[in-house]
């Protein structure tokens, strides 16, 4: 059984899961990683290129968890735009709501 | 002073022209509508805005700030900078919720999120707020362009602050957020590759990775190389208790908007992206940039240290990354990583000026005054904006010296007490526009208690900056969360049609249950087919 989610409905990419917390994690953690991995590069070679890696394999396990979810949430959100945006522009113009 | 040679001439020169024509090329399409004005027509690739965000937000003062904190406190220091970790848990929390709002600025989003009176003083209030906020940064930015520049070439400080700024307003009246987007892009590698050079030089001019770290070892300091080396759980001026709160302001502030003064230039840029995806992408990959960038700022400041010890004015050595440019390269560099500096500085100024014209055309103008108003009139007004934005910036650039205290004090005013309420914003149905309101005023006044009066007056001790924000925190909770019970709900329409378009995160149970009463959404594991659960 894969650890994250590949293929979503619409609906379902829309409520908040597991794979939105593992994402804000990895993601947190690949920043740290990232930021002190590469300024030691400068300094410890060795280590802060083993922990620029570590890094890198934080933001691969974030693109994994949050990747199939934001395509679908996108590609569906895209078709109902139009009217979204329809809807913005009526409450810019002081127009009542339907 | 700096000579130049004439290949640094060079190199400055074709930079400046190539910049302006690149961001000028694109002025047909940024007079085609609004959103073409101020958000490139919202169909940006996620690379695009990421970029601007990473170019924006390494303005020219940034170095120097950087330069500071590492100087002072060693490689520990570079934790001051990861206070833009917050879009770490942004990117897929608030950055998706704001993308599908469809806002233009955070203050249109108020009166999406809120309803009634409330919500329009609030947008009115955030949009004046925004405006002042753009020509102080602007102001502040364009003064350190003039402390850079009188020291390479011994301009009086006007200089550098009038006229580099006013070569950006070029492309930015020209072409709006397509002319700042286009330049940015190009600007972000630019500066990439001045700061990559400038750092591995001065890596290398101090010894390299081994002499730095033997340099250091003589000196008994290694210290300096522990991103972990902190004063003590409470006591010294770089305490683990800062880190703790820093961690909580900067990860947790993800989950709201407008919880860091970036938040505002991040907000356009995420409506710019074409699809949520690319929004969150963008807004993750720009910080990935802004934070592997300090990396190699630390590393550099590392170098100068070693190089030059025991400085002790502030002012001295937060011109450490400057210095290195501008004394080590060898002659013919000096023009290219001056036309950094200037792409580091134009990137920030036209970011800046373009934002704050969007909210004088957009949510002062259109939604106040004209919302009739055409779209080539609109256009017109953000470009009368746009140079209304660029002289406030002179105007309070030139009184710069007096008032930093004021601009670090306005900065966070936004920072502690409203915290907690940007986030509540989001994350919970029931907090309305008048309790967000009345924190913002709360706030006003219970941060010049704590951070001035009540110190002055001998009735609170002056306390370290993680200790006035727990506190500004707590006392505001005790304002707005009683006038959030004591004034009535949002109106459960207004909730609805927001919760449907937005999706929000937290607590929003009466509304969701709402929203599935009437068909608009189904329960977890039902689908929705033209309305019908």
């Amino acid at each position: 059984m894969a650890l994250f989610r590949k293929h979503w409905t619409a609906h379902e990419a829309d409520e908040w899961t597991k794979e939105d917390f593992w994402a804000c994690v990895f993601s947190s953690l690949s920043y740290v990683f990232l930021m002190i991995g590469l300024a030691l590069c400068f300094l410890y070679p060795l280590l802060g290129i083993a922990i620029t890696i570590l890094g890198g394999v934080f933001v691969w396990l974030m693109y994994i968890a949050i990747d199939p979810k934001l395509r679908t949430i996108s590609a569906d959100y895209e078709e109902k735009q139009k009217a979204y945006l329809r809807n913005l522009d009526r409450i810019m113009k002081w127009e009542q709501h339907d | 002073m700096v000579v130049f040679t004439f290949w640094d001439w060079l190199w400055l020169i074709l930079y400046i022209v190539v910049m302006v024509f690149s961001g000028v090329l694109f002025y047909t399409l940024g007079k085609r509508s609004e959103s073409d004005f101020f958000l490139a027509g919202r169909g940006l690739p996620w690379w695009l805005p990421a970029s601007s965000v990473y170019a924006t937000h390494t303005a020219t003062d940034t170095p120097m700030w950087m330069s500071g904190v590492i100087y002072r406190y060693g490689l520990a220091g570079i934790w001051y900078s990861f206070f833009a970790a917050w879009c770490a848990v942004s990117a897929y929390v608030s950055t998706r919720i704001f993308r599908r709002s469809l806002a233009y600025s955070q203050a249109e989003w108020q009166t999406l999120r809120f309803s009634g009176l409330g919500s329009e003083l609030l947008r009115g209030w955030m949009a004046g707020w925004q405006v002042y906020m753009n020509m102080m940064i602007l102001g502040w930015v364009g003064m350190a362009m003039g402390k850079v520049c009188h020291y390479a070439f011994g301009w009086d400080s006007w200089v550098g602050l009038v006229l580099f700024s006013s070569i950006c307003a070029i492309y930015v009246l020209a072409a709006g957020y397509w002319g700042v987007v286009i330049a940015d892009f190009q600007q972000g590698i630019v500066v990439f590759l001045g700061i990559l050079i400038v750092s591995i030089w001065g890596v290398y001019e101090a010894g390299g990775p081994a002499g730095i770290v033997q340099r250091l070892d003589q000196m008994g300091e290694t210290w300096r190389l522990n991103p972990f080396h902190f004063t003590g759980w409470f006591t010294g001026d770089f305490p683990i208790a800062w880190f703790a709160t820093m961690l909580f302001i900067a990860l947790l502030g993800g989950l709201g908007m407008g919880t860091t003064i970036d938040w505002y230039v991040e907000a356009q840029r995420i409506q710019s992206a074409k699809t949520v995806r690319d929004a969150s992408y963008s807004i993750w990959g720009g910080t990935a940039l802004v934070l592997t960038r300090n990396s190699l700022w630390a590393a550099c400041i590392l170098g100068f240290y070693v190089l030059n010890p025991g400085i002790e004015k502030l002012a001295d050595y937060e011109l450490a990354w400057f210095r290195v440019g501008f004394e080590k390269l060898p002659p013919g560099m000096v023009g290219f990583f001056f036309a950094a500096i200037v792409a580091i500085h134009l990137s920030t100024v036209a970011s800046i000026l373009n934002l704050g014209a969007l909210y004088i055309t957009r949510d002062l103008y259109q939604h106040y005054l004209n919302p009739h108003a055409s779209e080539r009139r609109l256009i017109w007004v953000g470009r009368f904006a746009t140079i209304l934005v660029l002289l406030g910036s002179f105007l309070y650039g030139s009184i710069m010296d007096n008032i930093t205290e004021w601009l670090i004090f306005a900065i966070w005013v936004m920072a502690a007490g409203v915290w907690l309420p940007n986030v509540l914003q989001v994350i919970w149905w029931r907090f309305n526009s008048w309790g967000y309101l009345s924190s913002w005023i709360a706030n006003l006044g219970l941060s010049w208690l704590v951070v001035w009066i009540l110190p002055q007056a001998g009735l609170l001790p002056t306390l370290p900056d993680y200790a006035q924000f727990w506190l500004l925190m707590l006392l505001g909770l005790l304002i707005y969360v009683p006038i959030t019970f004591l004034t009535k709900p949002d109106d459960m329409d207004h909730l609805v049609r927001y919760y449907v378009q937005s999706r929000p995160l937290g607590f929003w149970g009466p509304v969701r249950r709402e929203a599935e009463r009437r068909g608009l959404i189904g329960p977890p594991n039902t689908e929705v087919i033209n309305g019908t659960v």
